[in-house]
């Protein structure tokens, strides 16, 4: 069985790949524990991945383990009370027992720091998902002098984002957004994920027809002029989504880290655009189908990271 | 002399309707492309149901947010749909928020579209080009007008290359045109502005 750890200390998005990439690729694996040892803590975008991948593998019949060294006093305590386990496909194993009552489902909405795990699924469309998030992003940045506006510049983002995910994902696996804020690193992060196909794979067939021009652009280059320009395997009057997500996000100084089947791109806000955050861009990284992002705002403008 | 613009019937062809997008919501808010093909036929069968009006006002009175993939199935895609025969704008609409949404949808489907605030057009979508700002400027400030009236006040401007500039605007779905008897006697256009 492949071991798959996670150690003390945080894990974001990026340690999540990092530490994917050290061992074999999960879906090259036929049995895999994930563990989170003792002082482990994750962070909402790498969870809300986390979450779509451990799907994913149990659904392609891999035979998946959770073990959580610290139990619910620990970072299981955490994913209980954003709901991961309501989400968590019933084959995956879990090491101690599943929570017997969802931290979730009891505390839910009580936390002005948190938007749950909701799942997105275009048969059960949470209409008010947009809105909680909105509120929670809004309370968070009250201090920022921009928050005013902010407020429905967020809504378009999400909402955009989730119906993205209703028009694109072509999977029968749901697609999950949450939010977190994190006062101490002036930050909230909103991670909205789906197990789909990745946008790369529904766009490129159609490439050389609909834009003959971005054809021989590598599909790191190709996801930058999705969000800048607005490209849609539907055509070129479609596409507006994500391109304006992404400029509404800019102007609220967000940074974009979008995770793609087999690449991962973050993008942060320059003086007209967009610009490649080269540090972070990978190719070539193990599989996790869907299109995960996540956006994360400053909390207050004047402070530094 | 009587122009046949101003007659009475043809005034009354003219008068816009209105429609409220409330009125086809279920909430204050809506999002979506799925959102906006619940409401679209609901549009459509307000516009169906007044065969004589040419100009719809899109009223945005009691709407409190709409994202840019909704407002894409619904006014825009009405827009598109009756290009060049009837024409849409947008009132009550004070947010600059929501203005940039729908001039976000519009620019993608490459269709123009005017907002009206107070008595001051705003163009939201493509913009019209340089070669025929001035004709589309000098529509906007009168309810009807004809090339030849562009002419006059224009006597640089030849009537050839006027009539392909109006033309141009109407095609792209600025202007909107109908014919009526010239007082030569003949056939001419007269174009209208969206408002």
């Amino acid at each position: 069985m492949v071991m798959i750890e996670f150690r003390k200390g945080w894990a974001d998005a990026t340690r999540l790949e990092q530490i994917l990439r050290a061992g074999q690729a999960p879906h090259d694996c036929a049995e895999m524990t994930f563990g989170f040892c003792p002082d482990s803590k994750i962070m909402i975008d790498a969870a809300v991945r986390l979450l779509a991948l451990l799907n994913q593998l149990d659904q392609c019949t891999r035979r998946v383990v959770l073990r959580f060294d610290d139990g619910v006093a620990g970072v299981m305590g955490y994913l209980d009370r954003m709901g991961f386990f309501d989400h968590l496909s019933k084959g995956i194993e879990v090491i101690p027992d599943r929570p017997t009552f969802s931290g979730a489902a009891l505390h839910g909405g009580h936390n002005a720091g948190i938007v749950e795990i909701a799942g997105i699924n275009p048969k059960l469309r949470d209409q008010d998902l947009p809105t909680r998030l909105t509120t929670a992003l809004t309370m968070a940045c009250g201090s920022r002098s921009d928050a005013g506006a902010l407020g429905n510049a967020a809504w378009t983002i999400f909402t955009e984002l989730i119906d993205n995910v209703f028009s694109h994902s072509q999977t029968s696996l749901d697609g999950y957004a949450a939010l977190q804020v994190y006062p101490r690193g002036n930050m909230v992060k909103v991670a909205v994920s789906d197990s789909g196909l990745g946008i790369m794979q529904t766009l490129r067939p159609v490439l050389s027809r609909e834009f003959p021009m971005l054809a021989r652009l590598s599909d790191t280059e190709l996801l930058v002029e999705v969000f800048r320009q607005g490209l849609s395997r539907h055509g070129a009057d479609r596409g507006c989504g994500l391109k304006g997500s992404a400029a509404k996000a800019m102007k609220y100084k967000a940074d974009l880290d979008v995770r793609l089947p087999t690449i991962r791109v973050r993008l942060s806000p320059g003086a007209v655009n967009y610009r490649l955050n080269t540090a972070y861009c990978f190719e070539r990284l193990p599989l996790i189908w869907g299109t995960h992002i996540c956006f994360t705002f400053k909390t207050n403008l004047q402070e530094k990271e | 002399m009587t122009i046949e613009l101003y007659s009475g019937s043809l005034k009354q062809m003219n008068e816009p309707g209105t429609i409220r997008l409330i009125s086809c919501m279920r909430r204050p808010e809506a999002w979506g492309r799925e959102e906006g093909r619940i409401v679209y036929p609901c549009l459509l069968h307000q516009i169906e149901s007044q065969p004589g009006t040419m100009i719809f006002r899109v009223s945005m009175f009691g709407v409190v947010r709409v994202d840019m993939s909704f407002i894409s199935e619904t006014v825009v895609q009405l827009a598109r749909r009756y290009r060049g025969h009837k024409g849409f704008c947008f009132v009550d609409m004070t947010d600059d928020d929501m203005i940039e949404n729908c001039d976000a949808a519009a620019t993608k489907a490459g269709q123009p579209l005017l907002v009206w605030r107070g008595g001051d057009p705003i163009v939201i979508g493509p913009r019209p080009s340089p070669g025929t700002l001035d004709a589309f400027q000098f529509a906007l400030a009168k309810p009807c007008v004809r090339v030849a009236d562009f002419v006059n006040v224009m006597p640089n401007v030849s009537v050839t290359n006027a009539s392909n500039k109006f033309k141009q605007l109407w095609q792209q779905g600025y202007l909107l045109r109908r014919e009526q008897t010239a007082e030569t006697g003949g056939l001419e256009f007269v174009y209208q502005r969206i408002a």
